[in-house]
Order: structure tokens, then sequence, then C-alpha cells
């Protein structure tokens, strides 16, 4: 059962008022989710967790300590008090302190809907049962994953700061094989409003792609223009190669920083019809609007038209540097002009990869954000203007930062919701890309 | 698979006096009550379950103790304590799975969550096109304890604290050292399963994952490299701090981070390849480890991690390696990460063969799984990473060999005109079928004529599994035989985190392909 708004303000109230510390932040969290997981066309497995926690953080005389527990009675919560300042009394200074928040303004998100919080199994069940019929029609062998999950969330400071908000979100991602092997597919969505989640679209998708990669023929590895879904372009976005962390940059350890103590901010890094934002309201993503200790979302373009505008930091590193402290992060990936669509990006393609997925994407090297990866669930050879043939698998070896660069990008397309395939269910908006070149640099055996 | 991002370190200061040794003192003492009544608990769930309609039910009662301290330079960031402890039921209902799980341990949740898992199965069973047959399994009551010497939840926080700040001071020290970050993780399991076959298993496990990195900059060229410690996680208890040279390793990681900047950039080509321990562990992980799990062969792991080159219709028949590999599955090795005395499905802790003289030969199974290819009994892979999640057949301890003969890591440098020794795990990526991999690592060196020369740098390898095992002619004997292993394996879905080692030698790897992977921002 998550927790109410009332009964946050009255446990967030029960635990401020058995602080005895000069300070204290209070976290409450709970969840109530679910999963239904099939493969080979059956049901694998299937379950519900449902779990509460309440950490509290303390400081005396600018040490800090934190305790949580996940029993809600008063006697629990004065222990849980107890306990963290116990654990100050021991801490060394916390030279990174600040005091603790006070009321913040928050705009109102739009991140639970009803209906998702309403899913029940035998309709769930019967749901993914026909995204296995579709498979069986198509003589597919299906395997995915249904998710729904429900968090409530509140953050309450002894400077007088309280906010409270709920999620909640339901996804479906599907990979359908054709059964000698040949031909692999994948697609995945997903939605705070199960009104939103089209599972039968999710299935058709993923089982046309493994069709339609059936018979794939091995190219030499090289650099090639490149057609990148919005699924390739999120798994890029996600994968960790290219972090905005401001104090990473000023300390002289990520691809944004410069010789000499400076950074890359104010430069023209990107192509300039490209605009890198975080904003947790846009309708599509209606992330949570609070971070942990309760900075409010803001909507920050990192990069506009193409310039590095500016990077993120935490309360700490903006103090220090005299920038506001950044919220939670809803990334976006956007053109400054309408978006084209993937099919008038193959029409208008003289040659091109048309990529859907890539996987297990890891830094190699942080200087230049550059990452390795394969691509995965279908590749195709286009070629003026139409789809040839499938492809089979490439290692790609890329630095994200110099694949977004001026003289690179080739067309941008419209951001969709998606979430990373390697990254659970955290939505970012990110377009479809027709790139110059991308650096292919073996092949994968791999279907 | 081992994922990027495991640690989500929380932020509890914590410092330099005495703590008592588990300060969550209420916790514990509730722990203790319900310690003295979850047998009657679980007897409440396997009964209830049994006249709901359960063909066969499990109860695991667990309590997952961790502590966290996390420093950079001179200062410590973040220390975290966690205890967490709750219930999970799985339940067959017509051969269909069905899960519940709370944190709330009490006779009246136990029965409510008991009743949500067999309405999950029920619900599933009515659209269920296979149903689940379990391999059968000889009851078991026992009580274990994994090979720790020294409980750290026992060693006061100020001793670790001042381990890693002389840590950072030590690496310090090096002229050219920017950054230190170090960190330690403890972990207590505390497990408990009941299952309606008439299972009753208490296993009580350790393990530690200290880190240390040290960061050299150069503020002039724009350049920065990093060394990470040689040591990882293992299922050890404090004597791992207290055994190993640490100060010695942070050391010398500080000089060969500094080293790095000015090393030579590594001409791509093929060359030979000695690896050590510190960096052939996780290639086995990736290529050995998963690509023998059963469910990625029968496409069970297709929506996620992936599946497998390796199918039934190849094992004994298929050439994995040369005729000098062979690797071995084992959850019994002392002080290895995956190491229990029985899984989460009852079944008890063994030791197989996967690759037998060069040859794929046999599978990671679970009770689930083994009938699926013939077998009669389960190996014992079953494990889930809390109360919380399903257990699913996660990876053994999976290891290479040494030889008969006691190989020295000279003698195998000795047999190469032009090649690179490697040591320590750096970038990691391959393919959803484990064909296609490339690895980085921490150091590199140049071999010319049988001889160690300068340090590499900007080198990964990459090669195809069976290509890459192939062209091993060189296997080091048991004096060269190092364990090592992960925190993080992720799989599954919802996601899970598995702990697992890997054993190695040093071994020689003929003419693999060896990239570059410097990329100019100019």
């Amino acid at each position: 059962m998550l927790l109410t708004e009332a009964d946050s303000r009255a446990i967030a109230a029960r635990l401020l008022g058995y602080v005895k510390a000069d300070d204290a932040v209070v976290f409450l969290q709970s969840e109530d989710y679910s999963h239904l997981r099939f493969a080979a066309n059956t049901f694998l497995t299937s379950g519900k967790r449902e779990r509460t926690t309440a950490r509290v953080t303390v400081w005396i005389d600018k040490r800090r300590g934190s305790s949580s527990t996940t029993d809600l009675t008063d006697a629990a919560l004065k222990q849980a008090v107890e306990d963290a300042q116990t654990f100050a009394r021991l801490a060394p200074v916390d030279v990174e302190y600040l005091p603790s928040l006070a009321q913040q303004t928050y705009r109102g998100g739009q991140g639970w809907v009803d209906a998702t919080a309403r899913v029940d199994l035998p309709a769930r069940a019967r749901q993914i049962s026909e995204a296995i019929a579709q498979s069986e029609n198509a003589k597919i062998i299906g395997a995915g994953f249904h998710e729904v999950g429900l968090l409530a969330q509140a953050t309450a400071t002894a400077h007088g700061n309280f906010h409270y908000e709920r999620g909640s979100i339901v996804g479906l991602a599907m990979t359908a094989r054709t059964p000698d092997g040949s031909g692999s597919g994948y697609f995945a969505r997903n939605h705070v409003d199960v009104a939103r989640l089209d599972t039968r679209r999710i299935a058709r998708e993923a089982i046309r792609r493994a069709v339609d990669s059936r018979g794939a023929r091995m190219l030499p590895a090289g650099a090639y223009p490149v057609i990148l879904e919005a699924q390739a372009v999120a798994d890029l976005l996600d994968s960790g190669g290219m972090s905005f962390d401001a104090r990473n940059a000023d300390e002289g350890r990520s691809v944004f920083s410069l010789s000499a103590g400076a950074t890359r901010v104010g430069t023209k890094l990107f192509d300039p019809r490209i605009n890198i934002v975080s904003d947790p309201f846009r309708p599509e993503l209606s992330k949570f609007t609070a971070s942990d200790e309760g900075v409010p979302a803001q909507t920050t373009y990192l990069v506009r038209n193409g310039v590095l505008e500016t990077l993120r930091y935490t309360r700490f590193w903006g103090q220090q540097k005299n920038r506001q402290p950044s919220g939670p992060l809803g990334l976006i990936l956007e053109p400054s002009m309408p978006g084209v669509s993937v099919d008038e990006m193959i029409k208008t393609a003289k040659r091109a990869l048309l990529v859907s997925r890539f996987f297990y994407i890891r830094t190699v090297d942080p200087r230049s954000a550059s990452v390795t990866g394969l691509t995965r669930d279908g590749v195709w050879y286009v070629e003026n203007g139409e789809i040839k043939y499938p492809v089979r698998n490439f290692r790609f070896n890329q630095s994200i930062v110099l694949m977004l660069g001026p003289g690179n990008v080739d067309a941008i397309g419209v951001p969709e919701r998606v979430a990373s395939s390697e990254g659970g269910t955290d939505p970012l908006l990110a377009p479809a890309l027709r790139l110059n070149a991308f650096n292919f640099t073996s092949q994968s055996d791999a279907i | 698979m081992i994922r990027r991002d495991f640690l989500k370190l929380a932020s509890t200061a914590v410092g330099t006096a005495t703590l008592a040794p588990w300060v969550l003192e209420r916790e514990a003492a509730a722990a203790a009550e319900v310690d003295a009544v979850k047998s009657a608990f679980a007897e409440a769930a396997l009964t209830r379950a049994k006249v709901l309609g359960a063909s066969y039910s499990d109860i695991r009662i667990n309590r997952y103790r961790s502590e966290t301290i996390v420093t950079r330079e001179r200062q410590v960031q973040n220390v975290a304590r966690n205890q967490d402890f709750g219930f999970g039921v799985r339940v067959l209902v017509n051969g269909t799975w069905g899960f519940a799980a709370s944190n709330i341990v009490s006779a009246d949740e136990i029965r409510r969550v008991t009743a949500v898992a067999v309405d999950i199965a029920r619900a599933n069973s009515l659209f269920q096109r296979k149903r689940v047959r379990l391999a059968p399994v000889q009851p078991a009551v026992a009580s274990w304890k994994s090979a720790f010497e020294k409980d750290p939840f026992d060693v006061p926080l100020a001793d670790k604290i001042q381990f890693l700040l002389a840590l950072n001071d030590t690496a310090l020290k090096t002229n050219g050292v920017s950054f230190v970050n170090s960190s330690m993780r403890w972990v207590n399991e505390q497990r408990f399963l009941a299952t309606s076959d008439g299972s009753r298993i208490e296993q009580y496990l350790i393990r530690g994952d200290p880190q240390l990195t040290v960061t050299a900059i150069n503020r002039e060229t724009n350049d920065f490299q990093t060394r990470r410690s040689l040591r990882g996680p293992q299922g050890l208890g404090y004597e791992y701090i207290e055994k190993y040279p640490w100060q010695a390793d942070a050391r010398q990681a500080a000089e060969e981070a500094v080293e790095k900047l000015k090393a030579k950039p590594v001409e791509p080509g093929r060359y030979d390849l000695i690896i050590h321990p510190t960096n052939l562990w996780l290639t086995i992980h990736e290529s050995a480890g998963h690509s023998t799990e059963l469910d990625r062969a029968l496409w069970w792991e297709a929506n996620y991690a992936g599946t497998s080159f390796l199918t039934p219709d190849k094992t004994g028949k298929l050439r994995f390696g040369s005729p000098l590999v062979n690797i071995v599955a084992d959850r019994v090795q002392a002080t290895a990460l995956a190491t229990v005395a029985y899984d989460d499905d009852g079944v008890p802790a063994q030791r197989w063969y996967l690759v037998k003289d060069g040859m794929f030969v046999d599978w990671q199974t679970s009770r689930e799984l083994a009938p699926l290819v013939g077998h009669k009994t389960s190996y014992g892979c079953t494990n889930g990473d809390s109360w919380a999640s399903v257990p699913f057949a996660r990876m053994p301890n999976v290891s290479l060999e040494p030889a008969a003969q006691d190989t020295s890591l000279d003698e195998l440098v000795a047999g190469v005109e032009k090649g690179i020794l490697i040591y320590g795990d750096g970038s990691w990526s391959i393919d959803q079928q484990r064909y296609n991999f490339q690895f980085g690592g921490q150091t590199f060196r140049e071999i010319n004529k049988g001889k160690v020369g300068g340090m590499l740098r900007d080198v990964a390898y990459q090669s195809r599994t069976t290509d890459f095992w192939g062209a091993c002619d060189g296997i080091g004997g048991r004096s060269t035989y190092e364990l090592h292993g992960a925190f993080n394996d992720g799989k599954g879905e919802p996601g899970q985190v598995g702990v697992v080692s890997h054993g190695a030698p040093v071994a020689r790897f003929r003419q693999i392909n060896v990239l570059n992977t410097s990329v100019s921002m100019t």
C-alpha cells in the first residue's frame, strides 16, 4: 500500500519531532511493483513486492548520520532518529555540509495515473497471452517483460520544506525471434498511463523486425552513414558515456574539460540544430519533480543550438561555483526545427545502415566520450531511398560527442518517449538520427 | 552481464570514533525475535500455499546487512549502513509460478502474501502454454557459514576509515597524482529457506569489495588516466584488508597512473597476449560463464541479457577452445563469491566441468532447467538477490583450471616474439550471443623477443569466443592462479545482481586483434 500525502506528512512530522540534532532531512518511499515475464512463448515468472522505507539524516555540529527503517511505529521511528544521531556524534565534520532546504516551490508533476494503479492480474495475464498469440500466429518465438511500478515519495526538512509525489509506470518490452534463429526483433515502450501503452503495437513491431531481419548479409566493418532509430539513440545517451557532471569537468576528468582548468562550456561542440535539455515536466516524460533531498526540478538547456550552455551541479558544487543546484534529470535531445520521420530519412538516404538498437555499451575513452557496443535486433542496408536487405550485427567504437558534432548530423527526427534497452524504465525523449559516419569496427555473428 | 552502475551509494558520513559492532540494535533485536519464530512462519506459509492449491512452495526469510564507506583524497564522502529484512513466497499452481514479497514479517502478512502469490500463479495459469516441472531433490536440514575469518561488521568503523584514508595518502604521495577515490563495501546475507519438499536451510555469508582508483591529470595537455586496484570483491571477511598488501598496491597504482600519461600509444594490429588473472577473470565471465547458462541457450533471457551461441545439440560436440582449456563450474570453492552450501531450490552445491580438454561438455542448471536437457538432477544454480526477488538461474563460480605443470609467467612471456602483457580489468563488452567481445585493462606492457618492456596505452583486445580460446597455447601453473570476481553481474527481469568469482592462471593467446581506443577531440 502506497503512503498517502497525509500519511507522509504525519510520519515526517513524527520523525522531525524526535530530532534533537541541528538539522535533519527525512525521505519516505513506498513501492508497489509487479511483473510478468515470458519467454519461449510461455510465462516464466510473475510476482509482486511491497516495500516502505523511512530514512532520516541528521547533522550535529556539521557531522552527519543517517539510518533507515521499514517499521513505521512510533517506537521504531524514534529509534531510527536516535540511531542517526548516534552516527552523527561519531562522524567527522562533513566538509560538504549545506543547511537543509527551506520550503521550496514545486511545480506539480503529472506522473501519476489512477488507471495504471488499477491494472489487475487476470487482465494482464490475458493481455500478455495475446502478445504470445501474436507470436504463435506469426510462427515466431516471443520473449518479453511486462511491469507495473507505483511509487510514492516524500521529503521533509528541519528547515520547513515538505514535498510529496506519486508516480506510476507501466511498460512492455518484447523480443521476437524466428524459430531457426535467423531473425530477431525488439520493441519496448513504457508510459505513466496504461491507456497509452499499446501492447499489440509492441508485439507487432518486435515480430515485424524479426521477420524482416532474416537472412542478414555480412558487410565489412568500417565507417558507414547510419539512421539510428530512437531506441538506438536512447541506448547511447543513457549509456553514461557522455556525462554532464560539472565537478568532473572542472576537475579535468571529463570530455568537457579543457586544459589549464577551463571547460568547454560556451563552445559549439554539437550540430547547430541540436538541443539537449533536462525537463522532467515535459508531459511525455512526467518524471518526479524533486530530488531525494528536495531540490526542485527545473527546465535547463545543457546544449542549445549546438553550444554547450551549462553542466549539472550538485548542491555542494553549485555553491562552490555560484550556480543553481540541478534537480532531477529529465533528458531530452530535440532539434531546433521540426523533426523528420524515419520513413523520410530512409526515402532521402543515398546509402545508410538503419540501426534499431544497441547493446552492451561501455566507455572505452572518457576523454572523448567514446564507447563500444554492438548493434542488436535489426540492422538493414538502405540505398537510394529503399531498405534493400538486412545486415549482420557489428561492434562499434564511437565518440558520442563527435557523433553529434557539426558536420556529422544529417537529419534529426521527432523526439519520442523511450527508455534505454539496457537501463530499465527510466525514460528520455530521443529522436531518430541520420548521421554521416558511424564507426563499426568488427562484425558479430550474433543474431 | 556486468552492470555499469551497481553501486548507488547512500549518504551517511560516519567518522573516526569507535562505533558499536552493529549500531541498529533495535532492528537486530527485532530480527532476533523473528529468527526464533521464522520456522513457525515458514510452516504457516507452506501450509497455506498447499491449502490454496500450490503443488510446490517455498519461503525465504532473509536479512541483508551492508556497509559502504566512500572516500576521496583526505575526506570521507559517504558511509551507508543498511539492514534489509523481509520474506518472499514462491508457489507453483497448475505448473505456473507465482511470487509475492513483503518487508513486514508477521504471521498475518505471511498468510496474506502467500495468498497473493497463489492468486498470481492461478491467474497466469489460465493462459500458460508449458507447465513447469522440477527435477527432484533430497530434502536437507542444514546450517552453514561461509569461509571468513573476521566478521567485518565486528570491526569498528574508525579502523576502516583510517585504512582507506591511509591508502589515499599513500597514492597522493606520488608526484603527478591528482585524485584518489577509495571505498569498501561489506555484505552479510542471513538466509533461511524452507520448501514444501521438507528442506530447512540456514546460511550466513560474508563478502567484501575494497576498491581504489587513482587519477593522474596533465592539465597542460588536457589528458587524464586512471589506474584501479588490481584487487576486487572476495568472499572474505576483514582479514582481506589485513592480509593483502594494499599499501603496496596503492603505491603501484599511483606510479602506473602517472606512467600511463607518458606511455606509448599502441599500434593496432595482431599481437600475442599474455593475460594476467586480474584481467582474464572478466573474459572468462563474459565468454564462458554466460554462454553456458542453459536458460540463455533456451532463449529465456532473449529479451534482456541475450541468448547463447551454445545450444543443447552442441553439448559434447563443439570445440570451445584448445585442448589446454578446462573450464569448471564450482559452488564449493572457499572464499569464492558464488559459493554456498545450498542454492535457493535447496540443491546442494557442486563442482562440474563446462569445458573439458577444449570441448564444451555441460550446462549450468536449476531444478526447472535440468529436465529440459535430460538431466535427472540440478547442479544447484538457483539464486535470488533479495527476499523481494524471484529466485532463478544464476552463474556459479566459473574458472579456468591451471596447467598440471607449474608453468610461470616468465616462461609464457619467453615464448612471445611481439606481444602485450595485460593486467587488471578495464572496459568490457560482448554481444548477446557471446561471440564478439572487446576488453580493455588497467596496464599494458610491451613484450619484445621474450622480454617485458615499457608501458603501452589505449589498448583493447577484440576477438570471437571460440577463436580466442582456440588461440590459447599456454596456461600457467597453480602458482599463477588467482581468484577475482564481481559484485554486479546483472541478469533477469526484473533485473537482479549476482556475485560471482572466476579463478584463472596467467595464460597466453596467439595473434589476437588489438585496437587503439584513443579518439582525438581536435
